[in-house]
């Protein structure tokens, strides 16, 4: 799509409106809306809204989460593990209620009976037990089993009694609760004396899954890793752009132009390929060119220079590796842009120049160059968002290796949500530096609409029933 | 078209130099299919077919035909979806009465030059909570959701070039508003319909992020996956020749469209998503 | 049948274009919506078709109220500028759409018969099988004349259908179009901003300007009796012109730059120093008159039948006069022609014709 092509929106009503009196507005005159439009558009706006506006909403909530694969994706639970209890008691939570909150207590209860009942317990012993001690509580497994060893129908071992035992038991230890409410009543069952402050302070800290925070924003914030990422994305994104994307496209485009049918068509062809060659093997292709024994380090040893992998090899290497790929890309986008434009110009402008004996070189920096403005513009503006969010190409070469040293910030944010080595994503960090791009490409591809004058695309429909 | 009174050589060599990564790329990509070379060499000294065993002879690499049907049905059933998406929305965007149209094309566009890749990650939660990640419908329906702003935008310039006489002659004729777009517009952007097709199953044929990110466990492989799945394999080695085979393979559908369809690629490619 | 419009109001943007107009076209009449660009005359069309929603006011369909139907439900027959024949189709589909597109679809045999009843009387069957693009402009116009009559609309309306021909066709069109108007009997609108196809195309002639009819009458009519100096301005070609002054003594009309011509009778009665205009058309000058104006000719346009002649007779008064051909009067030469003083046109002050 060139610009151009697509600025032929319809103009409005053709006839000129001349206003004859005051304003009046009658709803009768305006058009109606058509169901038939609301049905054409329908699965577009749920398509849209289902990948393009959740995936945007989602991105900015869970960007104040801490979630991770510990944490898991959706609601968590809520658990006072072993673990937390000594967290706690180290932060302050008294000895007592910490003891309390681990030890089993035991309560005779027709729900614990019914569960005895289902668990194998036999019919007569239970009807001992809820006979004779429902309603009973005690504090220790020793209590509760020599009452049960009392009944008459009480079984001989003493692991039938404990196994029975434990049917009525009652701990908040390592039991999963699926809201902060259940685990409340569990614990004030268990520590009633608990000052209901604290109990809720365990509660909050028992929870397993993701929260809210604003960690993610400090933790990019403070980390000096994180300027090294914007710097390594400036110089990515403008190197690529300034070199290829408008530099190579331009005088490609510029030398083509006043190459025979031909050899232009030759060049125009072989620089299209990277577009349209699947990225894998684009990307494959790039190994063998860069890769140890591959062509560059063969022909470098021939040569006596050098050797080694180029595309991870060293920091420099990798870099010029790494902006050549997206390249080589890019400067087709700017070759097809920019020809499209030149051959735009009035050969006439070009003839009258020639007549009027200008050199080559001043008809392209007096006539063509300054008709490219709102091409380069337009590649500069359309080509930042693309590769500020594009790692794709980088993620297949070098990976943002040697190191770290070409990560850019999108690599990096993939790679922190949903590509860990280390097999926790991070998704809450991940989706707070999605965010921070979203943002930027927000902005920029807003400026860019007002940049292209929006307005104009708009034409009223002509037809008003 | 231009008088020569300059000469060209010096900037042929130019050009030809810059060239060269491209030509040396492709040259061997060809070269290295049917050939062989000595360890350590550049040029091959002899010719061989084998490389093109994983034709027939899955035990090295895989079905390849049953990678290649899934890569067809991602291509051809997202080239659907983004067809007849954008084809009805376009329409009425271009051509109907809606409630916030100006809005809702603001957004198409500010949506078009958004960088969709970075919603990745978002698009994973939904993927989660819908049920549908590691699905190829989750990547086919996310790969043409991210597709569709451009191929409204697309359309709607396509509609737009259509006389309003041809849509006012419809109605006037007794043809309601779904049998004009039916029977009279939609035959005037076949081009771009054809245009947006190719693109839109380009774009599904060549795609290997999302299928690897958001269906990593599907049984679906497609074409994109099997080869990179070869170089990660430490199994069959660093076999470049083998590599490229199989590129060639997959790459020869692309080829073959490209020519049918350059010259109504040429002016869609200019907008494309590809960086 | 019967068309009539009554207190149409049209706004765009919320500001009228067209208010309170009133518009009746009898059974069977064509008649013409003439004006200047930009006069609301397409716009009252396309609210007649049903493409544009009324603000105000009803548009009759004999007794039925239009105003709120859609064009599919009006039964109008429409012929674009452009043509807007569907590329895609052949002449015969073309023609044949708008009978397949209703509720009932007919048998493709009484589809046909229809296509072919209605291509010989536009006289283009042997065009049927072709695609738009292999036809001439006149052609174009015929198939579209053809599909827009084929369902025999209620009315047919045409928006500036010879504005794409070349000067020759549209003279053919011009009568073609009569023709068949006369033979199917259907009642029709013309719009157009070219007086000679208003007024030699149709029954009546409506003339438009600023979204109001400043008159509706024949066009003898009309050329004879202007209602104000617009219509007489907009009538006539080579056309009238317009001379300021005031009414003097003894009958006599008087302008600043002392040129002076005898009132004509209706308007002698008029007090001494009324602001008046007098309209002069070319062919009442250089004939038979009470009048008389002399001067240098400053023009001469010889156009075969007739010479086209400018008279300077004042200083900034140039009258025009066109005669039957004649080559003894050249560029520079003085002149003293009779002024058909009687069919002079006169107007007051507010430009209405006295």
């Amino acid at each position: 799509m060139s610009l151009s092509a697509d600025l032929s929106g319809t103009k409005g009503a053709v006839h000129a409106h001349r206003p004859t009196g005051t304003a009046m507005a009658q709803d009768r005159g305006r058009p109606r809306v058509s169901r038939l439009g609301l049905i054409l558009v329908a699965p577009a706006l749920f398509l849209l809204s289902c990948f393009f506006l959740a995936p945007v909403v989602l991105t900015g909530v869970f960007a104040f989460t801490n979630m991770s694969t510990s944490t898991g994706i959706g609601a968590g639970e809520y658990v006072i593990s072993p673990n937390l209890l000594d967290d706690l008691a180290d932060a302050g939570l008294s000895e007592e209620v910490v003891t309390a909150i681990s030890a089993e207590t035991y309560e005779i209860t027709p729900d614990g009976i019914e569960a005895a009942r289902a668990g194998g317990v036999s019919a007569d012993f239970l009807r001992d037990i809820e006979g004779l001690l429902l309603g009973d509580g005690f504090d220790t497994a020793r209590g509760i089993e020599t009452a049960l060893r009392g009944l008459p129908s009480a079984p001989r071992s003493p692991r039938s009694l404990k196994l029975t035992a434990e049917f009525f038991g009652h701990s908040v230890l390592n039991q999963r609760f699926d809201s902060a409410q259940e685990l409340t009543e569990a614990l004030s069952l268990a520590v009633p004396d608990v000052d209901a402050g604290i109990r809720s302070e365990i509660v909050g800290a028992s929870y397993t899954g993701a929260i809210y925070t604003t960690e993610n924003f400090t933790y990019l914030a403070t980390q000096p890793s994180t300027m090294r990422l914007v710097a390594n994305t400036v110089i990515y994104v403008g190197a690529t752009l300034s070199i290829f994307n408008v530099g190579l496209g331009l005088f490609l485009a510029i030398t083509l132009f006043y190459m025979p049918k031909r050899v232009s068509s030759f060049y125009s062809t072989l620089w299209l390929l990277p577009r349209i060659t699947p990225l894998v093997l684009y990307t494959i292709m790039w190994k063998w060119f860069t890769w140890e024994d591959g062509f560059l380090p063969l022909l470098a040893e021939q040569l006596g220079l050098p050797a080694f992998n180029y595309m991870k090899g060293s920091v420099i290497t990798a870099w010029m590796t790494m902006i050549s790929v997206n390249g080589f890309v890019g400067a087709s986008f700017g070759l097809i842009l920019f020809s499209g434009a030149i051959r735009a110009i009035p050969t006439q402008q070009l003839w009258a120049s020639e007549v009027d004996g200008a050199t080559r070189w001043q008809q392209i920096r007096r006539i063509i160059l300054p008709q490219m403005r709102w091409p380069i513009l337009f590649v500069v503006s359309y080509q930042t968002l693309s590769l500020l969010s594009s790692y794709e190409s980088i993620w297949l070469t070098t990976n943002g290796g040697p190191g770290k040293t070409t990560t850019v910030w999108a690599l990096e944010a993939f790679k922190t949500a949903l590509s860990s080595y280390t097999g926790n994503l991070e998704y809450g960090l991940g989706a707070a530096m999605a965010l921070v791009l979203v943002v930027v490409g927000l902005a920029l591809s807003i400026i860019y609409l007002m940049a292209f004058k929006f307005g104009e695309l708009v034409g009223r429909p002509r037809i008003e029933f | 078209m231009m008088t020569r009174n300059f000469s060209t050589i010096p900037f042929i060599i130019v050009i030809t130099l810059i060239s060269m990564p491209l030509m040396v790329m492709y040259g061997f990509l060809i070269l290295d299919t049917f050939t062989d070379a000595p360890a350590g060499e550049l040029w091959p000294d002899r010719f061989t077919l084998k490389h093109w065993r994983f034709l027939y002879d899955f035990s090295e690499v895989g079905n390849v035909w049953v990678a290649t049907f899934n890569s067809l049905t991602l291509a051809v059933s997202m080239a659907v979806i983004v067809l007849s998406v954008s084809s009805t929305a376009a329409y009425a965007i271009s051509r109907l009465h809606l409630p916030f149209r100006r809005f809702f094309l603001a957004g198409i566009l500010v949506m078009h030059a958004f960088p969709a890749v970075t919603l990745l990650i978002g698009t994973f939660f939904v993927l989660n909570f819908s049920g549908l990640y590691n699905t190829m419908i989750g990547v086919i329906l996310v790969k043409a959701s991210l597709l569709l702003p451009f191929g409204i935008w697309i359309m709607k310039g396509f509609y737009d070039t259509v006389p309003w006489e041809i849509e006012m002659a419809g109605v006037q004729d007794g043809a309601s508003r779904f049998t004009v777009w039916r029977r009279l517009i939609l035959p005037q952007v076949k081009p771009g319909l054809v245009a947006l097709g190719v693109f839109a199953f380009l774009d599904g044929w060549g795609e290997y992020l999302l299928p690897s990110i958001l269906a990593p466990g599907s049984d679906m492989q497609v074409l994109s996956i099997f080869l990179n799945d070869l170089i990660a394999a430490e199994r069959v080695g660093y076999d470049f020749n083998l590599f490229k085979s199989v590129g060639v393979f997959y790459t020869l559908p692309v080829v073959v469209l490209f020519v049918i369809f350059q010259n109504r690629l040429m002016n869609i490619f200019g907008g494309g998503t590809k960086g | 049948m019967q068309l009539e419009l009554e207190n149409f109001t049209k706004c765009f943007d919320g500001t009228p274009v067209i208010e309170n107009l009133n518009l009746t076209v009898g059974d069977g009449e064509m008649l013409a919506l003439l004006g200047p660009s930009g006069c609301g005359k397409s716009t009252t069309l396309f609210a007649i078709a049903g493409i544009y929603r009324a603000d105000g006011g009803r548009i009759l369909f004999g007794d039925r109220d239009m105003s709120d139907l859609p064009s599919q439900r009006r039964n109008v027959g429409v012929v674009f500028q452009n043509y807007a024949l569907y590329p895609h189709m052949t002449v015969a589909e073309n023609i044949a759409f708008p009978l397949t597109v209703g509720k009932k679809r007919p048998p493709a045999a009484e589809v046909d018969r229809k296509v072919r009843e209605i291509a010989e009387l536009i006289h283009i069957e042997e065009l049927l099988a072709r695609r738009p693009a292999q036809l001439s402009g006149g052609q174009q116009q015929r198939v579209a004349l053809a599909r827009a009559i084929v369902r025999r609309p209620d009315v047919l309306l045409f928006d500036e259908p010879l504005a794409n021909l070349d000067a020759k066709l549209r003279l053919e069109m011009r009568s073609e179009i009569r023709r068949i108007q006369l033979e199917t009997g259907i009642t029709a609108i013309l719009v157009t901003h070219d007086q000679v196809e208003a007024m030699s195309m149709c029954d009546r002639v409506a003339i438009m300007d600023k979204g109001k009819i400043l008159q509706t009458a024949s066009p003898t009519q009309m050329y004879r009796a202007p209602v104000n100096k617009f219509v007489a301005g907009f009538l006539g070609n080579p056309p009238i012109v317009f001379m300021d002054g005031v009414v003097a003594a003894d009958g006599m009309f008087q302008m600043g730059q002392g040129f002076t011509l005898p009132l004509p009778a209706h308007v002698r009665g008029l007090p001494l120093g009324q602001v008046i205009t007098l309209g002069l058309r070319p062919e009442h000058f250089g004939g038979a008159g009470a009048g008389m104006a002399s001067g240098r000719v400053s023009f001469v346009e010889p156009q075969g039948r007739e010479t086209l002649f400018d008279v300077d007779v004042a200083p900034g008064v140039t009258l025009r006069s066109i005669q039957p051909m004649r080559e003894d009067v050249r560029l520079g030469d003085t002149v003293n022609w009779a002024v058909d003083v009687e069919n002079m046109l006169a107007f007051d002050a507010n430009g209405d014709r006295l």
